[in-house]
């Protein structure tokens, strides 16, 4: 009896062992399968939904009862092989959606099954909880030193060591009329001259801030992250402000042009859907969104973009800085005269320009004879915005 | 008496004092500042992206009036989301800018700044925003043959009102017609070789 019964006890673990073993393996598996199926489908889910409705192509809720499977693998395999041979649904279907084909897919005969299974055991409302869950990588990493930019401009508060200084004055002011509790009155005189001199170079640094905005951040409208977009997204400085090559301004992108990401894009990792919704609402009503200019020169200064970055291969960090690790646009040089200056002392011409050629072909026809003199018309004078820009 | 109100009046000056010297150094981020004797600073004609009262849309940036054309502009007649006219845009478009080493070398500029994010650097889909599961879903891949046996034209008018589908936006905005004719280009004729 005794024996019976640890034999069945071992049967019995065994079993469960083995069962439980199975389970897992069986789990995994339909894990990694959905797991596969869902990366195949967002090849898909540019033209089909599933229980969300026709996008371009069918919706595909229940394709799997609508047709077979071996003519299923054969359509996604290449769906034009299908028409032209003349197949009586896929030539319906492909009439159906506006004569649209659908691109073939290099797909083996399995991935298409997994696809198909993915397509029959997808729950949408389960979906929706798990995007929003899934946060997307965080590439940026999270112990940000914090960049010199912002230390200088804290190193700029001097409010406190005026008035320090201002106290000093005063002390030394009232002991030299009222107290006289220092007999020597050049300890007087020295500390008042010290204090002049402290309080005249705060006064001169900030009397050259007046008019410059070095440092400036205002709050925009969105609260549009470059740290985001152009350090974490690494999305080119140029793909927004396309202009800054071609015009004088670097340009505002258009609310349209956020939607080339955000038609798909809704939600964000750290303000959700209230900062994205904002664009929405600007397209929707058709009004701009008034975003506030950061870098300002005045108006009697002339600054091309196109100058600066197209012929001089000037890049963007350069004069703005680290815009890659601001969360809010900041205003790092302070864009005066002198600094402009200094860097057009230093800094060589790039030769390589087609404007240069014409340069150099003047002085080829001077040196060999050709040509005795050059006139203004000759090195651009003619064009009308020379003079009427 | 009259020591009295000397030192009062001497003890309003020094507060005076410390009020314009603490106001002076307060340095609010979000405010531009002040300026100094701003004559020629701020000129009476309206910038290009400020508002402006004259209109009554209160923009300085106002659309072309109807049936006038930019300088340098050419209308494009092709609808977006339209099967048929991308079609029609493939048969009737030419590619007029000459393969060369220097315009596909200036088409690979342009694509890298403006396809590379989603097509990947290599043209094959797998570009930085979907690898790194920023972006859900997979853009097409432009070597592969469903691209490559389009026409020239079809794919400059996907590239201009963006794809059928809609997820890929306009870039008419952003790229000019000749540097898009470059960038098919350097699609073709370089990335889909390597």
């Amino acid at each position: 009896m005794c024996t019976y019964h640890k034999i069945k006890m071992k049967l019995i673990k065994h079993f469960v062992f083995l069962t439980t073993l199975l389970l897992f393996t069986t789990m995994t598996i339909t894990k990694i399968q959905a797991q596969e199926g869902k990366d195949l489908f967002t090849v898909c889910a540019a033209c089909h939904t599933i229980g969300g409705g026709k996008l371009i192509g069918p919706d595909l809720k229940g394709v799997n009862d609508r047709q077979d499977e071996a003519w299923l693998i054969k359509f996604i395999q290449n769906s034009q092989a299908l028409v032209q041979a003349g197949d009586e649904i896929a030539v319906k279907l492909f009439a159906e959606n506006n004569n649209i084909p659908m691109p073939p897919n290099n797909l083996t005969d399995d991935q298409v099954r997994t696809l198909l299974k993915y397509i029959e055991e997808f729950d949408a409302t389960k979906v929706v909880a798990s995007t929003v869950q899934e946060k997307p990588a965080e590439t940026v990493s999270e112990n940000i030193i914090e960049p010199s930019y912002l230390r200088k401009a804290d190193a700029r508060k001097y409010g406190t060591t005026f008035i320090i200084v201002l106290i000093l004055i005063m002390l030394a002011l009232a002991d030299l009329f009222v107290t006289r509790f220092i007999k020597a009155k050049f300890v007087h005189l020295i500390v008042i001259l010290i204090a002049i001199f402290i309080m005249g170079e705060i006064i001169v640094i900030e009397a050259q801030g007046i008019g410059r905005q070095q440092y400036y951040e205002p709050e925009q409208p969105i609260a549009f992250s470059h740290k985001i977009h152009a350090g974490q997204n690494k999305i080119d400085c140029l793909y927004c402000h396309s202009t800054a090559t071609k015009s004088m301004h670097a340009g505002i992108p258009s609310t349209q042009l956020c939607m080339n990401c955000h038609t798909v894009v809704k939600s964000g990792k750290i303000t959700g859907t209230e900062e994205i919704a904002k664009i929405y609402k600007s397209l929707e009503t058709q009004t701009p969104i008034e975003w506030i200019k950061v870098h300002n020169v005045p108006d009697h200064v002339f600054f091309s973009h196109a100058q600066h970055v197209e012929v001089g291969k000037i890049s963007c960090n350069e004069c703005h800085g680290p815009v890659e690790t601001m969360d809010r646009m900041m205003q790092v040089s302070d864009l005066s005269m002198g600094w402009c200056i200094d860097c057009h002392r230093t800094r060589e011409v790039q030769f390589t320009n087609n404007f240069y050629k014409d340069y150099k072909k003047l002085h080829e026809e001077i040196n060999s004879g050709k040509r005795s003199r050059v006139t203004v018309d000759l090195v651009g004078g003619e064009d009308c915005q020379k003079c009427h820009y | 008496m009259n020591k009295v109100k000397y030192q009062i009046l001497k003890s309003a000056f020094f507060i005076l004092f410390l009020i314009v010297g603490l106001s002076s150094c307060n340095h609010d981020k979000t405010k531009p500042g002040y300026a100094y004797m701003p004559d020629m600073y701020y000129s009476l004609a309206y910038n290009a992206n400020s508002e402006n009262p004259v209109f009554k849309n209160k923009m300085t940036n106002q659309m072309p009036v109807p049936g006038t054309i930019a300088r340098g502009h050419m209308p494009y007649p092709y609808q977006a989301k339209n099967y048929l006219d991308q079609i029609a845009a493939g048969n009737e478009l030419m590619n007029p800018v000459e393969i060369n080493l220097q315009t596909l070398a200036e088409g690979k500029v342009q694509f890298d700044i403006y396809c590379m994010s989603c097509h990947g650097e290599l043209g094959d889909g797998n570009g930085y925003l979907y690898t790194s599961k920023l972006y859900p879903m997979k853009p097409t891949s432009l070597i592969e043959s469903y691209v490559q046996s389009k026409k020239d034209g079809e794919i400059f008018h996907v590239i201009t009102v963006g794809s059928l589908s809609g997820l890929m936006g306009a870039h008419a905005s952003q790229i000019n017609a000749e540097d898009r004719w470059k960038i098919i280009n350097y699609i073709r004729n370089d990335l889909a070789k390597k």
